[in-house]
């Protein structure tokens, strides 16, 4: 359905409705619950409130942070366990104001700061979907308990005054419809920027950066700006649309971590108008372009000569007299190892297979960042991903090589497919390995505790910054 | 767990049964330590392995045969004294031989496991088809079974059989060119074309990626798409098994009330180890289970232990078609002729099952055209000619349990002073009558696809299906262990082996293995 068709659905359904309090005191139209449903997708509120291998939306899921688990709540019209009991207001405080039906502030595990945007046509479409359109599940969640200060829900009332600006998503004038979309899509429902701009000290979102790219538990969340060096310009709006959907572009790139998550999730789901209008709209973000980057990542195509058949297999002799040569495997060789466990897909030459159904490692955004992070995540993690065209998978390695032959195999990679000057060590691998470099604010956080209210207001904000970077973390 | 002993349970083999079995008690909350006897080797390094070597049909080549975790090609570890070579492709390492294997997953039919009732041969199964196929299905699903659900597996052409409470885990693959145009001229002559279940994933599954036709099944996925046993230990382990490596057990410890109280092991430098549980599970192969048994002196008041040796000895048919058919695409095997698999005839011979191989022939070819002379220009015709008209097909038997097939510890030991294996092995009547039925099959093969006939006597041919050697029955005096695989002997010794099954059919036993396996972690797991 397009986006007019849905604008459409939204004002009958609200006309039909009037002004009932509570969207469940009557059957509402269907089409403005599939308008809800579609919300819902697009905000990815599966991401956290379905537990793995539980009901829709029964919560559950511990979100990881280093002050201990943040349980996601029941978001079903449970009246016992869920949010059955909310008015329209309650719904909408939580999800603009981050405060719950009781008064308490939610932790920003729950990006109200993004949601406060919602428009009211969407907010209440929403609440007409977690009402009707969701089963009921009296699934008690387990309680959030962070120890303390980490516990001091009220201290948010402090966040909230510094990071809460007021006021819904203000459309532009000057701008197109299909921007104004895009642009609403990219900062409430998508709330893109909490993992693609970068943080300062504090852990807030750095002014003039805006999604200009950021390291999240040890991937790297590209700069999406329009810069054609350091960003996205150089991809076509149709490129950057069917990325979205399917999570990967022939000669460009692939999703992985928790860019393939929100595709599988949410993003897959959206209609062709709102992925174009997304891509639309980033194609205007003021471009950043990072001095380090010569040339967009996508046009890397390694340099090192690929080495003879003999190199990659040399022949062996019958080891029935040597078996222990054949268990060994303490080699730091990039070529002994790119052969025996990449080149099966990826091919020798590591073009991958003519339909790209294995990708080629060149001409690859991953391949081609003058960080090689997302490489050394992609060999210890591997990539699963649905999106709207394919389920692929590759395989997770970091239980069959160490860090130094990580490194290896990724100074292979980018020295013959990508970009040579992006280099690794064991030590760099460690590092993303164990989660990605530790802000700052956490290095910092055991010189500061016994502060008091300073302490706990820097905690809140180091919550919120891990939270909304681990929220996508996979299962 | 009861602090005096190292573990609840010890379960000695890493292989597909072991590890699910190990998996499912840990998932339980048991505590589990599993010994193999080999070394853990990731993918890529057997990859490299098979990749360096020229000896690409050697299907053990890439795994290290060491003087203390013997592979069975090598020529001291199994003595044959019966008129066939016995000698099954088996591997020590974490994973077992599922490492290389053609990854067929069928269950056995309600029939197979009544052969006695109903044909008067062999033996009977303890137990009814019903009552495995919940741990069929559990099985399956561990392993990532793409199958055809809609087909009646029986190859009489009738409803789906076996019955299943699920449909497969995963949808079958394509069927590639050369078994569509087999199927078709094979099928208007009255034979029934059935689809392979197998451990091959069609879609990403369980931390796998989807088969994309390396061809390369054995020996060795280079993927990871076709389950290995490796994948469970892997399992196993995150859920909290101790995995002890390069540990061979040679003894186990009787105590009190005939009980098994310890399990004896030894590291390559020799060091000797004894580590105690509530309960044993033997998971170590066919040929290995018996023989530990045997040296152990342990469940054998039956004299049955290392008895009635079966494998699916088999023949094979080679022949060059009419028609390219372009073998090698895909898997290495896909399906194949079951027409005899069940019926009356079962009274008087044995049930016969034809596999057409589906693997890249281009090296069989070679080597019989260079044998020929065949040089130059004409030599790479032939080989294009050939290779894409190359029908292979592998018959199987089955076979009936006879005491006089056995395997017992041989006087020769390995590194670590333990012995190795003898095999007295000869294929019985009943299986020779199925050879005549087969041979007529090859003749109507050969005229149905207008076929030059490369070889039609092969003699003999090992299978590598170990079943029969610790036999399962209702009866302690002939029988090594109950319906539950407990041995009579000892209540909480159980063995997780296809050793166990009783009356072999035709089909591959390991899905059956890791069915019972299963199934022997929830009876452990009720007990203690």
């Amino acid at each position: 359905m397009s986006f007019s068709l849905f604008r459409g659905a939204i004002f009958s359904s609200l006309m039909a409705l009037g002004a009932l309090s509570a969207a469940h005191a009557q059957q509402a139209d269907p089409k403005l619950i599939e308008q809800g449903r579609y919300v819902s997708l697009a905000g990815d509120c599966a991401a956290c409130h379905t537990n793995a291998g539980g009901k829709p939306f029964a919560g559950g899921r511990p979100i990881g942070s280093p002050m201990g688990n943040i349980y996601a709540s029941n978001i079903t019209p449970s009246a016992t366990n869920g949010i059955g009991g909310y008015t329209e207001q309650q719904f909408a405080d939580a999800l603009r104001k981050g405060v719950n039906a009781k008064g308490q502030h939610l932790y920003p595990a729950m990006p109200y700061t993004a949601y406060r945007g919602l428009s009211d046509e969407d907010m209440h479409a929403l609440y007409v979907y977690f009402m009707q359109g969701v089963q009921p599940v009296d699934n008690a969640v387990q309680k959030t308990k962070l120890p303390f200060p980490y516990g001091m829900r009220g201290v948010m009332f402090f966040w909230n005054t510094l990071y809460l600006d007021s006021g819904s998503f203000k459309a532009s004038d000057t701008a197109s419809a299909a921007v104004n979309r895009g642009h609403y899509l990219v900062d409430t429902l998508g709330h893109c920027s909490s993992c693609h701009s970068p943080r300062n000290l504090l852990m807030a979102e750095q002014s003039g950066a805006y999604l200009a790219g950021a390291k999240i538990d040890g991937w790297i969340a590209p700069n999406i700006t329009s810069d054609p060096v350091s960003g996205i310009g150089g991809w076509s709006t149709d490129e950057i649309a069917r990325y979205l959907k399917n999570g990967h572009v022939d000669g460009k790139g692939q999703a992985g971590g928790g860019m393939a998550e929100a595709v599988e999730q949410s993003l897959r789901y959206l209609s062709d108008d709102d992925l174009t209008a997304i891509a639309t709209y980033l194609k205007t973000v003021k471009p950043v372009r990072d001095p380090k980057d010569s040339k967009a990542a996508y046009e890397y195509a390694g340099g090192s000569p690929l080495p003879s058949i003999s190199e990659l297999e040399p022949q062996r002799p019958d080891n029935s007299a040597n078996p222990d040569a054949m268990r060994d495997v303490s080699t730091t060789d990039g070529t002994v190892l790119y052969s025996g466990a990449c080149a099966s897909c990826h091919q020798p030459g590591g073009k991958g297979t003519e339909n790209q159904y294995f990708p080629s490692l060149s001409h690859n955004s991953a391949t081609g960042m003058s960080s090689p992070d997302n490489v050394v995540m992609t060999i210890l993690h591997g990539i699963e991903r649905q999106g709207a065209d394919a389920h692929v998978l590759m395989p997770a390695f970091g239980r069959d090589m160490n860090d130094e032959q990580v490194a290896a195999v990724t100074n292979y990679v980018t020295a013959h497919f990508g970009n040579p000057d992006a280099r690794i060590d064991a030590a760099g691998v460690a590092q993303i390995r164990a989660g990605g470099p530790r802000p700052l604010l956490i290095r910092l956080t055991p010189w500061l505790m016994g502060g008091g209210v300073v302490v706990a207001l820097l905690v809140i904000w180091l919550i919120v910054s891990v939270v909304s970077r681990r929220r996508r973390r996979r299962r | 767990m009861n602090p005096q002993y190292d573990a609840d349970v010890i379960v000695i083999g890493s292989g597909a049964l072991g590890s699910n079995a190990a998996y499912e008690l840990a998932k339980l909350g048991r505590s589990v330590i599993m010994l193999e006897a080999g070394s853990r080797i990731p993918r890529w390094k057997i990859v490299e392995n098979f990749r360096t070597s020229s000896r690409k049909s050697n299907f053990n080549d890439p795994y290290p045969n060491e003087p203390w975790a013997h592979t069975s090609y090598d020529p001291d570890y199994i003595e044959n004294t019966g008129s066939f070579n016995f000698k099954p492709g088996m591997l020590k390492l974490v994973g077992g031989t599922t490492w290389h294997w053609a990854a067929a997953c069928w269950r056995y039919l309600p029939n197979d496991m009544k052969l006695k009732t109903l044909y008067g041969v062999g033996r009977d199964w303890p137990i009814e088809y019903s009552e495995l196929e919940p741990y069929y299905q559990r099985a399956e699903e561990a392993l990532g079974v793409s199958g055809n659900g809609d087909e009646d597996q029986s190859g009489q052409a009738g409803k789906p059989w076996p019955p299943r409470s699920r449909p497969y885990p995963l949808p079958p693959e394509a069927t590639t060119y050369m078994n569509q145009r087999l199927n078709e001229r094979l099928a208007k002559e009255g034979y029934h074309y059935i689809h392979e279940p197998n451990g091959r994933v069609t879609r990403p599954y369980d931390g796998r990626p989807a088969c994309c036709g390396n061809n390369n099944c054995m020996p060795v996925c280079p993927i990871g798409a076709m389950y290995s046993g490796d994948m469970h230990a892997t399992h196993a382990e995150k859920a909290g098994v101790k995995l002890l490596t390069e540990s061979t057990a040679y003894k186990l410890e009787k105590g009190a009330g005939g009980r098994i109280v310890a399990v004896h092991y030894k590291k390559p430098t020799g060091e000797d180890i004894r580590i105690t549980a509530r309960y044993f599970v033997v998971a170590a192969h066919g040929l290995e289970t018996p023989k530990l048994l045997l040296i152990s002196g342990v469940a054998n008041s039956s004299d049955q232990v290392g008895r009635n040796l079966m494998d699916h000895t088999g023949i094979g048919l080679t022949m060059i078609a009419d028609e390219p058919l372009w073998p090698g695409r895909g898997a290495v095997q896909q399906g194949g002729i079951f027409n005899w698999r069940d019926g009356d005839f079962r009274k008087q011979h044995s049930a016969v099952k034809h596999s057409m191989a589906n693997a890249v022939p281009n090296l069989a070819v070679t080597n019989r055209l260079l044998h020929k002379g065949v040089v130059g220009p004409e030599l790479d015709e032939r080989i294009r000619h050939d290779a894409a008209r190359w029908v292979d097909v592998g018959t199987v038997f089955e076979m009936l349990p006879e005491a006089g097939n056995r395997v017992t510890p041989s006087d020769k030991k390995d590194a670590l002073g333990i012995p190795m294996l003898r095999v007295n092995y000869d294929v019985g009547d009943y299986t020779k009558a199925g050879k005549v039925i087969a041979k007529q099959d090859y003749a109507k093969f050969a005229k149905i696809l207008n076929a030059e006939v490369i070889e039609d006597e092969t003699g003999w041919q090992n299978r590598d299906h170990i079943m029969g050697s610790v036999i399962m029955g209702s009866d302690a005096k002939d029988s090594v262990v109950n319906s539950e695989c407990r041995t009579f002997d000892h209540d909480n010794l159980f063995l997780a082996t296809t050793g166990v099954i009783p009356a072999s059919g035709v089909i591959n036993p390991t899905l059956t293995g890791v069915a019972l396996s299963i199934r022997i972690a929830d009876t452990i797991h009720r007990e203690l």
